[in-house]
């Protein structure tokens, strides 16, 4: 089945006419989308202010990262349910754009990084070291590259 | 009067570069820093709700979030205001651009209210339980926030 055979496919599914015919409910399940994605960003961003040794540095990065980076696992869970909606309601927006595989290699290289977060955060002692600091700084990039990767899949 | 003004603002050179050429990356550049905004905001209010974070003291969490909000937000207002010179009379017809500034009017007026008033005891309650205007405060916050997202996708869907 090619690509387009199957965005067909997917476009015909029960599922996705529902979505489709439901007035404004691509755009609803977009909002649920960047609502997730704020949060993740800022949780993202307070785990990595404090692993390169700024933010909240009264709580030992260990506990910071035991409380936020499973609430992270939880909005990716929500980003992947209501990106996989959105998916299916528009096939051809998607599966055929270069940009949307760039959004999904990014999220890929966040998934991994989120997990060097989460073991740095259980490494004894906390060091705000250079190439943490630079990592740190990586991530961020990352998740607003995926932003914005994700943006674009609107102008392809 | 104001057609004329917003007819003028969108034929200035600067508009004119964003509607023909730099709207994607402007517009793209406004909801990384809107997700800044709205993440840090998030973290602050859930704190003051009393639902996350709740070890770390009140003032002390705002303190360390919030200098990143203002920065984010800063960046948004240029961000936003460079879309709405691209197409002015477009947008300034648009109903749920208006919500969105409406909603941005009442989440500065929540947050003025809370600063003015229950922050000013916050040394009471800074290290226990919110009290329940402080909780309440932070609920309409995260409401409002969420609307204006909400509010914000919903322009490009209505937008001429």
């Amino acid at each position: 089945m090619t690509l387009i055979g199957f965005s067909h496919w997917l476009s015909s599914t029960p599922l996705s006419q529902v979505i489709q015919r439901t007035h404004g409910a691509i755009a609803s399940i977009q909002v649920v989308h960047i609502i997730c994605l704020a949060t993740l960003v800022g949780l993202a961003l307070s785990l990595s202010l404090r692993v390169a040794g700024r933010g909240f540095t009264a709580e030992p990065l260990s506990s910071l990262a035991g409380r936020f980076v499973p609430a992270m696992w939880v909005c990716l869970c929500a980003l992947a349910v209501s990106g996989s909606l959105l998916i299916i309601a528009e096939p051809f927006r998607t599966i055929r754009n270069p940009m949307f595989y760039t959004k999904m290699s990014l999220l890929l290289v966040a998934i991994v990084l989120t997990l060097w977060v989460s073991s740095v955060a259980r490494r004894e002692p906390e060091r705000a070291t250079l190439p943490r600091i630079a990592v740190a700084a990586l991530y961020m990039l990352v998740w607003f590259g995926i932003i914005v990767a994700g943006r674009f899949i609107a102008y392809r | 009067m104001i057609a004329e003004f917003l007819e003028w603002l969108q034929h200035t050179s600067i508009a004119v570069s964003v509607s023909e050429v730099w709207f994607p990356v402007v517009e793209s550049f406004h909801v990384v820093t809107m997700a800044i905004v709205a993440g840090t905001i998030f973290i602050v209010d859930t704190r003051l709700v009393g639902l996350t974070s709740t070890r770390l003291p009140f003032s002390y969490v705002s303190d360390r979030m919030l200098p990143w909000t203002w920065g984010a937000f800063a960046c948004s207002v240029v961000t936003g205001t460079l879309m709405f010179m691209s197409n002015a009379t477009g947008y300034y017809d648009n109903t749920p651009f208006r919500l969105k500034m409406g909603l941005l009017l009442l989440a500065g007026v929540n947050m003025l209210c809370f600063q003015k008033v229950t922050f000013r005891r916050v040394s009471e309650w800074d290290s226990g339980r919110p009290p329940p205007a402080a909780r309440l405060a932070g609920l309409i916050s995260l409401a409002l926030w969420c609307a204006i997202i909400g509010s914000g996708r919903w322009i490009g869907f209505i937008l001429d």
